[in-house]
């Protein structure tokens, strides 16, 4: 079964992440809806780091969706921009953050890296000759 | 033939209806009122007393304004009529029209004035595809106690609502606005319709007003908005007829097709008209690349917007992975839903390179070593991505082949129609694929990045690394892909090495970015001005005597000047000013004899054979990367070249082109001007430097 984002995001550890930008700060409230409650997760990113807490302060970006779509975006079965376009998930404040979770999220389980195409295009005519 | 189409654009809402200002659905064409991708209207028919208008003339008074002076009736007869309509349109993030209704006789006279409305909320992209496009429940709501027409569609939460509403009172009913009026003795009479578009968000509002971003965005006057982008860019002062006109309306035309996307609020370049109004990485790069010397503002607000959407994570539908540049940003409901998978879609293999190139050129004419700086990150990203993910064979070529099965793009470079990459007798080439133009990309990246490394990030061994693999790629391409026999470089390799064999316009980016061996440049300069590739025009993308060739295929024989712009830089960076100068020439003089917008791409007929420059249906404009074309070939033209803190001028005009003047060229230097006299008329122009604040 694929990972909630609760557990991902309880989970998620402290290290350094270089693929942040060192410039790159600001912090995110993500408000997750469920039957009859919703749930704050805040997310303060800094220096190539991400801390994780449960609070419902306000932050530099709150984004809203039901619990279900913060599933999917965070199995990657779902894109970011597709939910927002959607409508599934609702942004206010700093744009320019919402990207992020792009990154903090992993992508979809299945991707394949383009090299496995290159070793498959060399394979094949391998057994071609 | 098709009727003449009339367009109002600011940035990427733009407006297409017919010759009387009607906007009715033609399922081959994308006529209606279109933003962020959906058509907001799709029917939009003004009739007086039953009947509907004839054009008597038009005013075409700025890219986002326009009037059509009308009468009743057919044209096939005199008209003598005691009432005639104008229609003055106009578009920013709205759209209006003023109609006034004006009683040319000495009695007063009664009128019934219907406005037909309708709206579809196609996606652009079903239009594209000449898909049927699906039938979309739309609800309408007629109020006519405030003069008002909703009309909104709706998908589970994603909601389009176009609200037309009109400052004269109205019957209104679910198909338009019936207005009963009287008009006096030599009287008029006058409404404004208002059409204003949501993308809904959170509640019912519409989803930008939450968006920072999108309140900082000042609403400043159309009109004064243009003068001052027009005072910002350099003046152009010129002995040949009608170049200044041409500049002016290259200028105007970046100016119309500016838009500020959802998350950012400075303004970037769009694609163009009609197919490609939203932000597409390459199209917008080489658009910054051409006119750095001219309007540099939009090559900072470009680099922090792909910066922001550079690629996170490896996903196959978008083919995405970590540091690669998108090529597309959609806003359309097949984009929404995953039909298309283009929301941001990622899959090319040049505007990552690219990027590194756009970054450092700019801060080599700008002196903005700011940004260079606060971009650090996304460009050591964009380099690694070269060889963590480009490589796809582990060769040292970057190399693409989507992931996406269904939609992906088959080739991602700039030739990307499905046939683009053949060799001489038509074959097309496995995945993987090399292109030789990418190649040179990623050998000018690295270069560049080196620069950038050593001079702003202190990172020497880096940079030394970086022009060590600089210097290998360069080495091996020369081996790899040079063609001894024909003397050129092969259009591409396929997976296992093989040479594609075709001959083709790529070999002239090779030029600009400096791949080509120095003893190899004469024969490339050569087969570029070359009867088979040379028509007249410019250059054309694939040589006519290979199979493949079709003067009418996009990218197997048609002419783009955005293409032949690159070449002709590529071609002075050589010492062939002749070259280049012959190229510029021709592209002027197809700018000038069609006038008004470039064309993103003519036909490759032989000059000489049509006299004209055919004009194919495919081809959009205005286009950002056309319209840029026209300034980098001027900038090539001046031979201009920032070197230190000073701009280098160093003109090569072709022979019987008349003077030059660029005045207030902005950049590190502050302002300064370039002159260039016709060697034909004014012997003796050197090249010389010049500073001036």
């Amino acid at each position: 079964m694929d990972t909630t984002a609760a557990r991902f995001l309880q989970d998620l550890d402290g290290s350094r992440r270089p693929d942040l930008a060192e410039t790159t700060a600001g912090t995110l409230r993500l408000d997750m809806r469920g039957e009859g409650c919703t749930d704050h997760w805040y997310l303060t990113v800094a220096d190539q780091h991400v801390r994780v807490t449960r609070s419902a302060d306000d932050a530099d970006l709150l984004v809203r969706a039901d619990r279900a779509v913060f599933d999917q975006l965070t199995s990657g079965q779902l894109h970011l921009a597709e939910a927002l376009l959607r409508n599934e998930l609702t942004v206010r404040g700093d744009m320019a953050l919402l990207m992020l979770l792009r990154r903090i999220f992993p992508g979809p389980a299945d991707a394949r890296h383009p090299r496995a195409l290159g070793r498959a295009a060399l394979a094949g005519q391998d057994k071609a000759r | 033939m098709r009727q003449e189409q009339v367009h109002v654009i600011a940035g990427n809402v733009f407006a297409i209806s017919d010759a009387q200002g009607d906007m009715e659905v033609d399922p081959q064409a994308p006529v209606g009122l279109f933003s962020f991708d959906t058509r907001f209207l799709s029917r939009w028919v003004l009739t007086v007393d039953g009947q509907r208008l004839n054009a008597l003339s038009r005013d075409d008074m700025t890219y986002f304004e326009t009037r059509f002076f009308l009468v009743p009736g057919a044209a096939s007869h005199y008209v003598d009529a005691d009432v005639s309509i104008i229609r003055h349109r106009s578009v920013h993030d709205c759209f209006h029209e003023q109609i006034t209704v004006l009683n040319h006789s000495p009695k007063p006279a009664d009128f019934t004035v219907r406005m037909e409305v309708g709206a579809d909320f196609t996606d652009i992209a079903e239009i594209a595809d000449f898909a049927q496009p699906r039938p979309r429940a739309v609800r309408i709501a007629a109020d006519t106690d405030r003069a008002a027409l909703v009309l909104r569609y709706e998908r589970e939460r994603f909601g389009r609502v176009t609200t037309v509403r009109s400052t004269a009172p109205a019957e209104v009913d679910e198909g338009g606005f019936t207005f009963r009026i009287s008009v006096p003795p030599e009287g008029a009479w006058e409404t404004t319709l208002h059409a204003s578009m949501t993308m809904q968000g959170e509640g019912d509002r519409d989803m930008r007003a939450d968006l920072e971003s999108h309140q900082q965005v000042q609403r400043r006057g159309m009109a004064d908005d243009l003068t001052a982008w027009l005072a910002r860019a350099p003046q152009l002062v010129a002995e040949r007829a009608g170049l200044e006109e041409t500049y002016q309306g290259a200028l105007a035309a970046l100016a119309a097709l500016r838009y500020e996307p959802l998350a950012y609020t400075d303004p970037v370049p769009v694609g163009g008209l009609p197919w490609a109004m939203g932000l597409c990485g390459r199209d917008s790069i080489i658009t910054c690349l051409q006119s750095l010397a001219f309007t540099p503002e939009l090559a900072r607000a470009t680099l922090r917007m792909l910066a922001l959407l550079q690629g996170g994570q490896l996903d196959d539908d978008h083919d995405e992975e970590p540091g690669k540049i998108l090529v597309q940003l959609r806003y359309g409901e097949l984009a929404a839903f995953g039909e298309r998978r283009n929301a941001l879609y990622y899959g090319a293999a040049d505007t990552t390179p690219l990027f590194v190139v756009l970054l450092d050129e700019y801060e080599r004419w700008s002196g903005d070593a700011e940004l260079v700086r606060e971009l650090r990150h996304p460009a050591r990203r964009a380099l690694d991505w070269i060889d963590e993910y480009g490589d796809m064979t582990g060769d040292g070529y970057v190399r693409y082949q989507s992931r996406n099965e269904r939609h992906g793009v088959v080739n991602q470079a700039w030739k990307d129609s499905p046939d683009a990459i053949a060799d001489a007798h038509g074959r097309l080439p496995a995945f993987p694929r090399a292109t030789c133009e990418v190649q040179g990309y990623a050998y000018d990246a690295k270069r560049r990045g080196a620069r950038l490394a050593r001079t702003f990030w202190g990172d020497h061994e880096y940079a030394d690394r970086l022009d060590r693999e600089a210097a290998a790629l360069k080495e091996r391409f020369n081996r790899d892909f040079w063609l001894p026999h024909r003397e050129y470089y092969a259009l591409a390799l396929d997976p296992y090495g093989e040479q594609v064999d075709a001959l083709a316009s790529n070999i002239g980016h090779l030029l600009w970015s400096g791949i080509v061996a120095d003893d190899r440049a004469e024969a490339i300069a050569e087969h570029l001005l070359g009867p088979r590739l040379f028509n007249g025009w410019g250059v054309r993308t694939f040589a006519t005597d290979q199979r493949p060739y079709n003067p009418v295929g996009s990218h197997l024989g048609a002419v783009w000047p955005s293409d032949n712009a690159l070449i002709a830089a590529g071609l002075r960076h050589y010492r062939f000013d002749a070259h280049a100068a012959r190229i510029a020439a021709g592209i002027f003089d197809m700018a000038q004899t069609l006038g008004g917008a470039v064309p993103e791409l003519i036909a490759g007929y032989e000059r000489s054979l049509t006299k004209y420059p055919v004009q194919l249906p495919s081809a959009g404009r205005p286009q950002s990367w056309s319209s840029g074309a026209l300034l980098m070939l001027l900038g090539t033209l001046l031979g201009l070249r920032p070197t230190g803190e000073d701009l280098l001028v160093n003109p090569a005009l072709p022979t019987g082109f008349g003077g030059v003047e660029l005045l207030d060229i902005p950049g590190r230097w502050g302002h300064t001007d370039a002159y260039a006299g016709d060697r034909s008329t004014h012997p003796g122009a050197r090249p010389r430097t010049r500073r001036r604040s």
